[in-house]
Protein backbone atom coordinates (compact mmCIF):
# COMPACT_ATOMS: atom_id res chain seq x y z
CA UNK A 1 0.00 0.00 0.00
CA UNK A 2 1.41 3.62 -0.92
CA UNK A 3 1.14 6.59 1.54
CA UNK A 4 -1.75 8.60 0.93
CA UNK A 5 -0.43 11.53 -1.54
CA UNK A 6 -3.54 13.56 -1.64
CA UNK A 7 -6.11 14.61 -4.51
CA UNK A 8 -4.57 13.26 -7.70
CA UNK A 9 -5.87 16.42 -9.11
CA UNK A 10 -3.51 18.66 -6.92
CA UNK A 11 -0.72 16.90 -6.58
CA UNK A 12 1.81 18.57 -7.71
CA UNK A 13 3.93 17.22 -11.28
CA UNK A 14 7.07 18.47 -12.87
CA UNK A 15 7.54 17.31 -16.17
CA UNK A 16 9.84 19.71 -17.27
CA UNK A 17 12.62 17.59 -18.16
CA UNK A 18 10.30 16.19 -21.42
CA UNK A 19 11.28 17.12 -24.64
CA UNK A 20 9.47 20.39 -25.80
CA UNK A 21 11.04 20.51 -29.64
CA UNK A 22 8.69 22.40 -31.84
CA UNK A 23 6.82 20.17 -34.35
CA UNK A 24 5.16 22.77 -36.13
CA UNK A 25 6.60 25.90 -37.35
CA UNK A 26 4.73 29.25 -37.74
CA UNK A 27 1.24 30.02 -36.01
CA UNK A 28 -1.60 27.86 -35.39
CA UNK A 29 -4.53 29.08 -36.29
CA UNK A 30 -7.14 29.32 -33.84
CA UNK A 31 -10.41 27.44 -34.44
CA UNK A 32 -12.75 29.24 -31.67
CA UNK A 33 -14.97 30.15 -33.82
CA UNK A 34 -17.24 31.68 -30.68
CA UNK A 35 -17.83 33.54 -27.68
CA UNK A 36 -18.75 33.03 -24.54
CA UNK A 37 -17.72 29.55 -24.27
CA UNK A 38 -17.80 29.51 -20.18
CA UNK A 39 -20.77 26.95 -19.02
CA UNK A 40 -22.19 29.58 -16.70
CA UNK A 41 -21.97 32.24 -19.70
CA UNK A 42 -23.26 30.27 -22.19
CA UNK A 43 -27.17 29.98 -23.89
CA UNK A 44 -27.67 26.81 -24.90
CA UNK A 45 -29.88 28.07 -28.28
CA UNK A 46 -27.22 29.76 -29.31
CA UNK A 47 -26.90 29.72 -33.67
CA UNK A 48 -23.37 28.38 -33.18
CA UNK A 49 -24.59 25.24 -31.03
CA UNK A 50 -27.85 24.31 -33.19
CA UNK A 51 -27.06 20.80 -34.79
CA UNK A 52 -23.54 21.09 -34.42
CA UNK A 53 -21.24 18.58 -32.88
CA UNK A 54 -20.37 20.27 -29.29
CA UNK A 55 -17.39 19.73 -27.36
CA UNK A 56 -17.77 19.69 -23.32
CA UNK A 57 -14.45 20.78 -21.99
CA UNK A 58 -12.76 20.37 -19.03
CA UNK A 59 -11.20 23.43 -18.62
CA UNK A 60 -7.80 22.05 -17.95
CA UNK A 61 -7.61 20.34 -21.33
CA UNK A 62 -6.96 22.86 -23.94
CA UNK A 63 -3.44 23.96 -21.86
CA UNK A 64 -2.59 20.06 -22.00
CA UNK A 65 -2.78 19.16 -25.10
CA UNK A 66 -0.81 20.50 -27.91
CA UNK A 67 -2.89 19.93 -30.81
CA UNK A 68 -6.56 20.87 -28.87
CA UNK A 69 -7.48 23.42 -31.67
CA UNK A 70 -6.61 21.67 -34.76
CA UNK A 71 -7.43 17.98 -33.53
CA UNK A 72 -10.53 18.56 -31.54
CA UNK A 73 -11.80 21.97 -31.69
CA UNK A 74 -11.79 22.45 -35.33
CA UNK A 75 -15.83 22.55 -36.92
CA UNK A 76 -16.64 22.26 -33.47
CA UNK A 77 -18.94 23.99 -30.83
CA UNK A 78 -17.32 24.04 -27.69
CA UNK A 79 -18.42 25.13 -23.57
CA UNK A 80 -15.91 24.43 -21.32
CA UNK A 81 -16.33 24.01 -17.57
CA UNK A 82 -14.61 22.67 -14.13
CA UNK A 83 -16.53 20.09 -12.18
CA UNK A 84 -14.00 20.26 -9.14
CA UNK A 85 -14.43 24.37 -8.52
CA UNK A 86 -17.29 25.65 -10.53
CA UNK A 87 -20.75 26.08 -8.66
CA UNK A 88 -24.35 25.44 -9.44
CA UNK A 89 -23.47 22.94 -11.18
CA UNK A 90 -27.38 21.78 -11.84
CA UNK A 91 -27.75 24.70 -14.38
CA UNK A 92 -25.03 22.94 -16.75
CA UNK A 93 -26.98 19.44 -16.81
CA UNK A 94 -29.99 21.71 -17.93
CA UNK A 95 -28.17 23.63 -20.66
CA UNK A 96 -26.58 20.07 -21.82
CA UNK A 97 -30.57 19.01 -21.76
CA UNK A 98 -31.19 21.94 -23.52
CA UNK A 99 -28.57 21.28 -26.19
CA UNK A 100 -30.11 18.10 -27.01
CA UNK A 101 -33.61 18.57 -26.80
CA UNK A 102 -33.69 22.44 -27.99
CA UNK A 103 -30.57 22.70 -30.07
CA UNK A 104 -30.63 19.69 -31.33
CA UNK A 105 -27.06 18.98 -31.49
CA UNK A 106 -25.74 16.04 -33.38
CA UNK A 107 -22.91 14.89 -31.16
CA UNK A 108 -21.45 15.56 -27.74
CA UNK A 109 -17.96 14.56 -26.94
CA UNK A 110 -16.76 15.22 -23.56
CA UNK A 111 -13.46 15.70 -22.98
CA UNK A 112 -11.53 15.35 -19.08
CA UNK A 113 -8.19 15.32 -17.61
CA UNK A 114 -6.76 11.98 -16.14
CA UNK A 115 -7.85 13.24 -12.58
CA UNK A 116 -10.46 11.95 -11.00
CA UNK A 117 -12.57 15.35 -9.91
CA UNK A 118 -12.86 15.64 -13.70
CA UNK A 119 -14.51 12.40 -14.45
CA UNK A 120 -17.50 15.09 -12.61
CA UNK A 121 -17.87 16.67 -15.90
CA UNK A 122 -19.02 13.44 -18.16
CA UNK A 123 -21.76 12.21 -15.26
CA UNK A 124 -23.70 15.91 -15.74
CA UNK A 125 -23.30 14.64 -19.31
CA UNK A 126 -24.50 11.44 -18.67
CA UNK A 127 -27.30 13.02 -16.15
CA UNK A 128 -28.51 15.58 -18.31
CA UNK A 129 -28.29 12.62 -21.43
CA UNK A 130 -30.88 10.37 -19.27
CA UNK A 131 -33.47 13.20 -18.60
CA UNK A 132 -33.24 14.68 -22.16
CA UNK A 133 -36.18 13.01 -24.61
CA UNK A 134 -33.97 13.35 -27.59
CA UNK A 135 -30.97 11.54 -27.61
CA UNK A 136 -27.75 11.89 -29.13
CA UNK A 137 -24.16 10.38 -29.65
CA UNK A 138 -22.24 10.90 -26.46
CA UNK A 139 -18.49 10.50 -26.32
CA UNK A 140 -15.47 10.39 -23.94
CA UNK A 141 -12.11 10.99 -23.87
CA UNK A 142 -10.20 11.12 -21.28
CA UNK A 143 -6.58 13.50 -21.46
CA UNK A 144 -3.26 13.13 -19.82
CA UNK A 145 -1.58 15.61 -17.66
CA UNK A 146 0.74 15.64 -20.47
CA UNK A 147 -1.63 15.93 -23.12
CA UNK A 148 -1.55 12.03 -24.36
CA UNK A 149 -4.93 10.59 -25.15
CA UNK A 150 -5.84 7.43 -22.41
CA UNK A 151 -9.37 6.68 -23.91
CA UNK A 152 -11.56 7.78 -25.84
CA UNK A 153 -14.97 5.64 -25.80
CA UNK A 154 -18.85 5.95 -26.72
CA UNK A 155 -20.27 6.42 -23.40
CA UNK B 1 4.20 -10.35 -54.15
CA UNK B 2 2.62 -7.29 -56.32
CA UNK B 3 0.17 -9.33 -58.37
CA UNK B 4 -0.94 -11.35 -55.53
CA UNK B 5 -1.74 -8.08 -53.43
CA UNK B 6 -4.24 -7.22 -56.09
CA UNK B 7 -6.31 -11.00 -56.39
CA UNK B 8 -9.36 -11.69 -54.36
CA UNK B 9 -8.49 -13.80 -51.70
CA UNK B 10 -10.89 -16.49 -52.30
CA UNK B 11 -8.39 -17.15 -55.50
CA UNK B 12 -5.11 -16.96 -53.67
CA UNK B 13 -6.94 -19.23 -51.16
CA UNK B 14 -7.62 -21.81 -53.69
CA UNK B 15 -4.40 -21.73 -55.29
CA UNK B 16 -2.57 -21.77 -51.87
CA UNK B 17 -4.81 -23.71 -49.53
CA UNK B 18 -2.28 -23.13 -46.87
CA UNK B 19 -3.25 -19.36 -46.50
CA UNK B 20 -6.86 -20.23 -45.18
CA UNK B 21 -5.52 -21.43 -42.16
CA UNK B 22 -2.92 -18.61 -41.59
CA UNK B 23 -5.74 -16.41 -41.58
CA UNK B 24 -7.81 -18.33 -39.39
CA UNK B 25 -5.01 -17.39 -36.88
CA UNK B 26 -5.81 -14.09 -37.20
CA UNK B 27 -9.34 -14.39 -36.67
CA UNK B 28 -9.70 -13.67 -40.40
CA UNK B 29 -12.79 -16.02 -41.97
CA UNK B 30 -12.48 -15.55 -45.25
CA UNK B 31 -12.98 -19.42 -46.27
CA UNK B 32 -16.69 -19.49 -45.40
CA UNK B 33 -17.48 -15.79 -46.81
CA UNK B 34 -19.99 -16.30 -49.76
CA UNK B 35 -18.17 -13.90 -52.14
CA UNK B 36 -14.66 -14.04 -50.98
CA UNK B 37 -13.83 -10.99 -53.67
CA UNK B 38 -12.12 -9.06 -51.03
CA UNK B 39 -8.31 -7.91 -52.32
CA UNK B 40 -5.59 -9.21 -49.90
CA UNK B 41 -4.25 -5.96 -49.67
CA UNK B 42 -7.22 -4.73 -47.96
CA UNK B 43 -7.81 -7.53 -45.73
CA UNK B 44 -5.29 -5.57 -43.47
CA UNK B 45 -7.24 -2.27 -43.34
CA UNK B 46 -10.67 -3.94 -43.18
CA UNK B 47 -9.27 -6.20 -40.06
CA UNK B 48 -7.73 -3.05 -38.58
CA UNK B 49 -4.42 -5.24 -37.72
CA UNK B 50 -1.82 -3.75 -35.66
CA UNK B 51 1.74 -3.00 -37.87
CA UNK B 52 3.18 -5.69 -36.36
CA UNK B 53 0.44 -8.50 -36.95
CA UNK B 54 0.59 -6.99 -40.53
CA UNK B 55 4.41 -7.84 -40.87
CA UNK B 56 3.74 -11.48 -39.39
CA UNK B 57 0.80 -12.33 -40.91
CA UNK B 58 2.19 -10.93 -44.50
CA UNK B 59 5.37 -12.46 -44.52
CA UNK B 60 3.32 -15.93 -43.74
CA UNK B 61 1.48 -15.85 -46.55
CA UNK B 62 4.79 -14.57 -48.95
CA UNK B 63 6.23 -17.75 -47.21
CA UNK B 64 3.23 -19.91 -48.59
CA UNK B 65 3.25 -18.19 -51.55
CA UNK B 66 7.18 -17.89 -52.47
CA UNK B 67 8.94 -20.99 -50.42
CA UNK B 68 12.39 -20.51 -49.71
CA UNK B 69 12.12 -17.29 -51.49
CA UNK B 70 13.45 -13.45 -50.12
CA UNK B 71 10.33 -11.47 -51.13
CA UNK B 72 9.71 -7.45 -50.55
CA UNK B 73 6.13 -6.67 -48.66
CA UNK B 74 5.02 -3.04 -49.08
CA UNK B 75 3.02 -1.50 -46.41
CA UNK B 76 -0.28 -1.96 -47.23
CA UNK B 77 -2.42 1.28 -46.99
CA UNK B 78 -5.33 2.09 -44.63
CA UNK B 79 -7.78 3.78 -45.72
CA UNK B 80 -9.84 3.69 -42.39
CA UNK B 81 -7.26 4.93 -39.63
CA UNK B 82 -9.07 3.46 -35.68
CA UNK B 83 -9.11 6.62 -32.83
CA UNK B 84 -6.60 6.13 -30.34
CA UNK B 85 -7.73 3.81 -28.09
CA UNK B 86 -11.29 3.69 -29.35
CA UNK B 87 -13.60 0.94 -27.69
CA UNK B 88 -17.01 -0.19 -28.68
CA UNK B 89 -19.30 0.43 -31.66
CA UNK B 90 -20.55 3.70 -31.76
CA UNK B 91 -24.29 4.59 -31.18
CA UNK B 92 -25.40 3.50 -34.62
CA UNK B 93 -23.43 0.40 -35.02
CA UNK B 94 -24.67 -0.67 -31.38
CA UNK B 95 -28.75 0.08 -32.69
CA UNK B 96 -28.04 -1.92 -35.78
CA UNK B 97 -25.83 -5.08 -33.83
CA UNK B 98 -28.60 -5.03 -31.21
CA UNK B 99 -31.64 -5.10 -34.14
CA UNK B 100 -29.19 -8.51 -35.05
CA UNK B 101 -29.88 -10.61 -31.48
CA UNK B 102 -33.60 -10.59 -32.58
CA UNK B 103 -32.78 -11.74 -36.07
CA UNK B 104 -30.75 -14.33 -34.72
CA UNK B 105 -33.42 -15.39 -32.46
CA UNK B 106 -35.23 -15.76 -35.80
CA UNK B 107 -32.25 -17.86 -37.01
CA UNK B 108 -31.80 -20.04 -34.32
CA UNK B 109 -35.75 -21.09 -34.68
CA UNK B 110 -35.31 -22.58 -37.98
CA UNK B 111 -33.70 -26.11 -37.16
CA UNK B 112 -36.83 -26.76 -35.23
CA UNK B 113 -38.97 -25.32 -37.57
CA UNK B 114 -37.39 -27.63 -40.27
CA UNK B 115 -37.36 -30.52 -38.24
CA UNK B 116 -41.98 -29.89 -37.51
CA UNK B 117 -41.91 -29.36 -40.82
CA UNK B 118 -45.52 -29.43 -42.12
CA UNK B 119 -46.76 -27.52 -45.55
CA UNK B 120 -49.91 -29.36 -46.18
CA UNK B 121 -51.56 -28.00 -42.93
CA UNK B 122 -52.65 -24.26 -41.78
CA UNK B 123 -50.98 -24.27 -38.85
CA UNK B 124 -47.81 -25.97 -39.92
CA UNK B 125 -47.96 -23.40 -42.83
CA UNK B 126 -48.52 -20.44 -40.55
CA UNK B 127 -45.11 -21.21 -39.01
CA UNK B 128 -43.09 -20.47 -42.39
CA UNK B 129 -45.72 -17.39 -43.23
CA UNK B 130 -44.73 -16.17 -39.76
CA UNK B 131 -40.99 -16.40 -40.47
CA UNK B 132 -40.97 -15.24 -43.52
CA UNK B 133 -43.43 -12.28 -42.65
CA UNK B 134 -40.66 -11.53 -39.67
CA UNK B 135 -37.72 -11.89 -42.43
CA UNK B 136 -39.19 -9.36 -44.92
CA UNK B 137 -40.81 -7.15 -42.67
CA UNK B 138 -38.50 -7.02 -39.08
CA UNK B 139 -35.10 -8.23 -40.70
CA UNK B 140 -35.41 -6.85 -44.56
CA UNK B 141 -37.68 -3.94 -44.54
CA UNK B 142 -36.61 -2.27 -40.71
CA UNK B 143 -32.78 -3.48 -40.39
CA UNK B 144 -31.56 -3.90 -44.02
CA UNK B 145 -32.96 -0.80 -45.02
CA UNK B 146 -31.51 0.99 -42.63
CA UNK B 147 -28.27 -0.91 -43.66
CA UNK B 148 -28.96 -0.11 -47.79
CA UNK B 149 -30.79 3.69 -47.58
CA UNK B 150 -28.74 4.98 -44.89
CA UNK B 151 -25.58 3.43 -43.88
CA UNK B 152 -24.13 2.05 -46.93
CA UNK B 153 -24.53 5.54 -48.34
CA UNK B 154 -21.22 6.70 -46.69
CA UNK B 155 -19.22 4.31 -48.13
CA UNK B 156 -17.88 3.83 -50.78
CA UNK B 157 -20.49 1.35 -52.28
CA UNK B 158 -17.57 0.10 -55.43
CA UNK B 159 -15.73 -1.87 -52.53
CA UNK B 160 -15.81 -5.41 -52.40
CA UNK B 161 -17.20 -5.54 -48.59
CA UNK B 162 -19.73 -3.46 -49.68
CA UNK B 163 -20.86 -5.28 -52.52
CA UNK B 164 -20.60 -8.36 -50.65
CA UNK B 165 -22.92 -6.82 -48.35
CA UNK B 166 -25.52 -6.40 -50.78
CA UNK B 167 -25.33 -9.56 -52.25
CA UNK B 168 -25.97 -11.55 -49.25
CA UNK B 169 -28.90 -9.37 -49.03
CA UNK B 170 -29.89 -10.01 -52.13
CA UNK B 171 -29.58 -14.30 -51.63
CA UNK B 172 -31.64 -13.90 -48.62
CA UNK B 173 -34.51 -12.28 -50.37
CA UNK B 174 -34.20 -14.72 -53.17
CA UNK B 175 -34.55 -17.85 -50.47
CA UNK B 176 -36.78 -16.17 -49.07
CA UNK B 177 -38.94 -16.06 -52.57
CA UNK B 178 -37.97 -19.73 -52.95
CA UNK B 179 -39.70 -20.69 -49.77
CA UNK B 180 -43.33 -18.84 -50.30
CA UNK B 181 -42.84 -20.47 -53.99
CA UNK B 182 -42.40 -23.67 -51.99
CA UNK B 183 -44.99 -23.19 -49.97
CA UNK B 184 -47.09 -22.76 -52.82
CA UNK B 185 -46.31 -25.74 -54.48
CA UNK B 186 -46.81 -27.79 -51.05
CA UNK B 187 -43.25 -28.65 -51.86
CA UNK B 188 -41.83 -29.58 -48.26
CA UNK B 189 -38.29 -30.29 -49.93
CA UNK B 190 -37.79 -26.64 -51.63
CA UNK B 191 -38.92 -25.29 -48.03
CA UNK B 192 -36.64 -27.36 -45.99
CA UNK B 193 -33.43 -26.26 -48.43
CA UNK B 194 -34.41 -22.39 -48.53
CA UNK B 195 -34.83 -22.29 -45.28
CA UNK B 196 -31.72 -24.11 -43.94
CA UNK B 197 -30.04 -21.98 -46.81
CA UNK B 198 -31.22 -18.73 -45.43
CA UNK B 199 -30.07 -20.09 -41.88
CA UNK B 200 -26.69 -20.53 -42.88
CA UNK B 201 -26.60 -17.19 -44.87
CA UNK B 202 -27.79 -15.44 -42.47
CA UNK B 203 -25.38 -16.72 -39.61
CA UNK B 204 -22.22 -15.64 -41.71
CA UNK B 205 -23.63 -12.37 -43.25
CA UNK B 206 -24.56 -10.83 -39.17
CA UNK B 207 -21.64 -12.35 -38.23
CA UNK B 208 -19.22 -10.29 -41.06
CA UNK B 209 -21.20 -7.31 -40.32
CA UNK B 210 -21.02 -7.34 -36.42
CA UNK B 211 -16.99 -8.38 -36.09
CA UNK B 212 -16.12 -6.58 -39.75
CA UNK B 213 -18.04 -3.83 -41.36
CA UNK B 214 -19.47 -1.70 -38.35
CA UNK B 215 -15.86 -1.41 -37.18
CA UNK B 216 -14.41 -1.03 -40.16
CA UNK B 217 -17.10 1.77 -40.78
CA UNK B 218 -16.70 3.20 -37.39
CA UNK B 219 -13.09 3.73 -38.05
CA UNK B 220 -13.61 5.40 -41.54
CA UNK B 221 -16.73 7.74 -40.20
CA UNK B 222 -16.31 11.11 -38.86
CA UNK B 223 -18.12 12.28 -35.43
CA UNK B 224 -20.61 14.26 -37.50
CA UNK B 225 -21.41 11.14 -39.66
CA UNK B 226 -22.26 8.97 -36.66
CA UNK B 227 -24.39 11.82 -35.54
CA UNK B 228 -26.13 11.87 -38.54
CA UNK B 229 -26.91 8.23 -38.67
CA UNK B 230 -27.80 7.95 -35.81
CA UNK B 231 -30.65 10.71 -36.05
CA UNK B 232 -31.69 8.87 -39.74
CA UNK B 233 -32.06 5.46 -37.53
CA UNK B 234 -34.02 7.03 -35.10
CA UNK B 235 -36.18 8.86 -38.11
CA UNK B 236 -36.54 5.65 -39.62
CA UNK B 237 -37.24 3.85 -36.27
CA UNK B 238 -40.22 6.64 -35.69
CA UNK B 239 -41.45 5.61 -38.98
CA UNK B 240 -41.69 2.00 -38.37
CA UNK B 241 -43.70 2.66 -35.37
CA UNK B 242 -43.83 -0.52 -33.01
CA UNK B 243 -42.30 -2.95 -35.80
CA UNK B 244 -39.77 -4.01 -33.18
CA UNK B 245 -42.26 -5.29 -30.39
CA UNK B 246 -44.08 -6.68 -32.55
CA UNK B 247 -41.96 -9.03 -34.19
CA UNK B 248 -40.35 -9.63 -30.86
CA UNK B 249 -43.53 -10.82 -29.62
CA UNK B 250 -43.38 -13.32 -32.68
CA UNK B 251 -40.47 -14.58 -31.18
CA UNK B 252 -41.43 -14.72 -27.70
CA UNK B 253 -44.32 -16.74 -28.78
CA UNK B 254 -42.25 -19.11 -31.09
CA UNK B 255 -39.69 -19.53 -28.78
CA UNK B 256 -41.42 -21.95 -26.33
CA UNK B 257 -42.73 -23.98 -29.41
CA UNK B 258 -40.04 -25.10 -30.21
CA UNK B 259 -38.48 -25.07 -26.74
CA UNK B 260 -35.44 -22.54 -27.38
CA UNK B 261 -35.62 -20.77 -24.23
CA UNK B 262 -31.72 -20.15 -23.62
CA UNK B 263 -31.27 -16.41 -24.69
CA UNK B 264 -29.26 -15.74 -27.70
CA UNK B 265 -26.67 -12.46 -27.71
Amino acid sequence: MTAFEGCPGSKMVDFREKDTEEETAGKVKSQLAQWPIQMHLISPMAPYYQGADVLLTADCVAYAMGGFHPDYLKGKAIAIACPKLDESQDIYVEKIKSWMEDAQINTLTVLTMQVPCCAGLLQLARQAAESSTRKVPLKSIVVGIQGEILSEEWA
Amino acid sequence: MQEYLNQGIKGIIKQFPAVENILDDYNIGCAPCSIGSCLLKDIIDIHNLSPGDEEVLMGRIAGVIYPGQEVTIPRMERKAVAGAGQKGYSPPMKKLVDEHVLIKRLVALIPGIIDNLDVESEPGRGVIKDSVDFIRSYADKYHHAKEEDILLKYADENLDIIKTIYEDHENGRAHVRAILKGLADRDEAAVREHLKAYQELLTEHIKKEDEILYPWLDRQLSITQIGELFSEFNRKDEECGDTPEKYEALINRLEPEYKLKEAVK
